[in-house]
């Protein structure tokens, strides 16, 4: 069976896009404090799975990011800072 | 100084934020008339940060650019429309051929390229790798954009920043994005081979397929799958109302992951013959207006400042069509036609510049926002989108699956609905209102 006949893992997807990380993180959502944050909805809504569920608590990686902005709007403002990666980092899109 | 700032000059006529479709639009017009734009992206080349379903309508983009279907990279001409519902293992499929092709296919990215291409032609300075951080005020001026330390004065900012409106939020001009009127978008790009894709779809070349899905694809949730045909690829996707997304999750009633329902689509057995074992090229995520002039902003202009595409919230879903595209493109161009004819009388005032909401409410596009209002909330309420594919795929299998004795409609209809418990009384009620907002 080729591996293709089997569902890709999001780090298999993410994997074709062409990245360049950027060192600074563009988003931050402290993690100390979960309350109030929509967690299984990040955790299954992020396009790139960047949220994770570790039981009931929340793990958060901004590598993969496809600066959609999803986390931004469905997380209280004061529990995110959320910008765009600097000069041309991140994502870079050919075929969609 | 900074970066940006030691690569271009002091002062402009017009900065345009983003190289989308509209921001291009925008720059290509106002650069042909003789003014000095600036146009400044985000990503690595224009198109670069860009994702949408697949299709462009071209007519309005053609009174941008009238040799469009020459010179444009155009993938495929849209001649067939398929709509399917499923729900388990049953699928059923309309197809429309369509008579005269009104729609195109190509990447984002690369038609994005071209757009911006055209404008630079005519003049414009396009400067990528660019994160505007503020649309700078002075005196209730708008008077350029700040980029990290730089600071870039124009006469007029056109923002174009796309669906995330970080800039018009800093400006008290929109709110944060109600997730009740976004969707979330996932799509997958499978190398298929041109040839593959033609005698798959009976496609001959240059010809294109558009396929919107609904049902079980997205697990109760209001949205859909997509499928476009590109010139050797295919994309392949998944669309969730943001709201009704969220509120399943929490609940605990969605178990699936968006790229997990993306996957699903794939190696579904009645979609995956089209790419068969097609390798996946590229993934990727986008947030997109869900319903009509519900994200349109408090004001689309002010002094020194207009704003257009997704950023001034015009799309359209109808459910069967999606327009976005070429709403994008004609806000950009009204937008230019209004700061020529600003500086024609005096100059980019408020007043002057308030003419550009006059004329997009007198554009196709907002009638067509108008007209379709009622759309957005079918669209969101999941039970169009898990009571019509189980009734409809069980009505038909009762219809086509018959050993000996074949129900009359009428009896397939209750059957199907006693099946899937379906009450016919609300169902009635629930198209009553459907044609009552269609």
């Amino acid at each position: 069976m080729s591996t293709l006949e089997k569902p890709f893992k999001i780090e298999d997807l993410l994997q074709r896009n062409i990245w360049d990380v950027d060192e600074e993180p563009h988003i931050e959502i402290p993690l100390d404090d979960q309350e109030g944050l929509k967690k299984k909805a990040l955790a299954l809504l992020c396009p790139a799975g960047c949220y994770t569920l570790i039981g009931d608590r929340l793990i958060f990686s901004y590598e993969g990011c496809v600066e959609c902005g999803l986390c931004r709007i469905i997380t209280p403002s004061d529990k995110i800072r959320w910008t765009y990666p600097r000069s041309g980092k991140g994502v870079t899109y050919r075929y969609t | 100084m900074g970066d940006v700032g030691r690569k271009v000059p002091e002062r402009f006529d017009v900065i345009v934020v983003g190289a989308g479709p509209a921001g291009c639009a925008a720059s290509y017009m106002l650069a042909k008339s003789g003014f000095k734009v600036l146009l400044l992206e985000r990503g690595r080349g224009p198109g670069s940060k860009e994702l949408y379903g697949g299709r462009i309508y071209a007519q309005p983009l053609r009174d941008v650019w009238p040799d469009l279907d020459k010179k444009a990279p155009i993938h495929r001409w849209v001649t067939k429309e398929r709509f399917s519902f499923t729900w388990g293992s049953r699928v059923v499929t309309l197809e429309y051929r369509v008579g005269r092709s009104v729609s195109f296919t190509t990447y984002l990215p690369e038609m994005a390229k071209w757009m911006a291409d055209r404008a630079t032609e005519a003049g414009a300075l396009l400067v990528d790798e660019v994160v505007v951080d503020d649309i700078v005020v002075r005196d209730g001026r708008v008077v350029g954009v700040r980029s990290g330390t730089d600071f870039l004065r124009a006469d007029v900012v056109i923002d174009a920043e796309g669906v995330n409106r970080i800039l018009l939020e800093k400006l008290g001009l929109a709110e944060r994005l109600d997730p009740g009127k976004v969707a979330i978008g996932a799509k997958e790009v499978l190398r298929v081979g041109e040839g593959a894709i033609n005698d798959r779809l009976g496609l001959s070349k240059k010809e294109g397929l558009a396929w919107l899905v609904a049902g079980d694809v997205t697990e109760g949730v209001p949205g859909g799958g997509f499928i476009y045909t590109m010139k050797d690829t295919i994309s392949v996707g998944i669309v969730l109302h943001v709201g009704r997304a969220v509120e399943a999750a929490e609940k605990g009633f969605l178990r699936t992951s968006i790229h997990g329902m993306v996957e699903k689509l794939r190696l579904h057995n009645y979609f995956k013959q089209i790419w068969g074992d097609a390798d996946v090229v590229e993934y990727g995520g986008h947030l997109t207006i869900e319903g009509g002039l519900g994200l349109v902003p408090k004001k689309l202009y002010m002094d020194g400042f207009l704003v257009v595409g997704d950023a001034a919230g015009l799309l359209l879903n109808t459910g069967y069509t999606i327009r976005g595209v070429d709403f994008a493109v004609t806000s950009g161009k009204l937008a230019a036609e209004t700061v020529v004819e600003a500086f024609n009388v005096g100059g980019p005032t408020e007043e002057n510049l308030s003419v550009y909401e006059s004329k997009l409410k007198s554009s196709f596009v907002w009638r067509e926002l108008v007209k379709h209002r009622g759309i957005s909330e079918i669209m969101s309420d999941p039970y169009y989108f898990t009571v019509l594919p189980a009734l409809l795929t069980s009505l038909l299998k009762k219809l086509f699956e018959a050993d000996y004795e074949e129900p009359t409609i009428m009896d397939a209809v209750f059957e199907a609905a006693s099946e899937e418990d379906i009450s016919i009384a609300k169902l009635l009620l629930k198209l009553a209102s459907v044609v009552g907002r269609v």
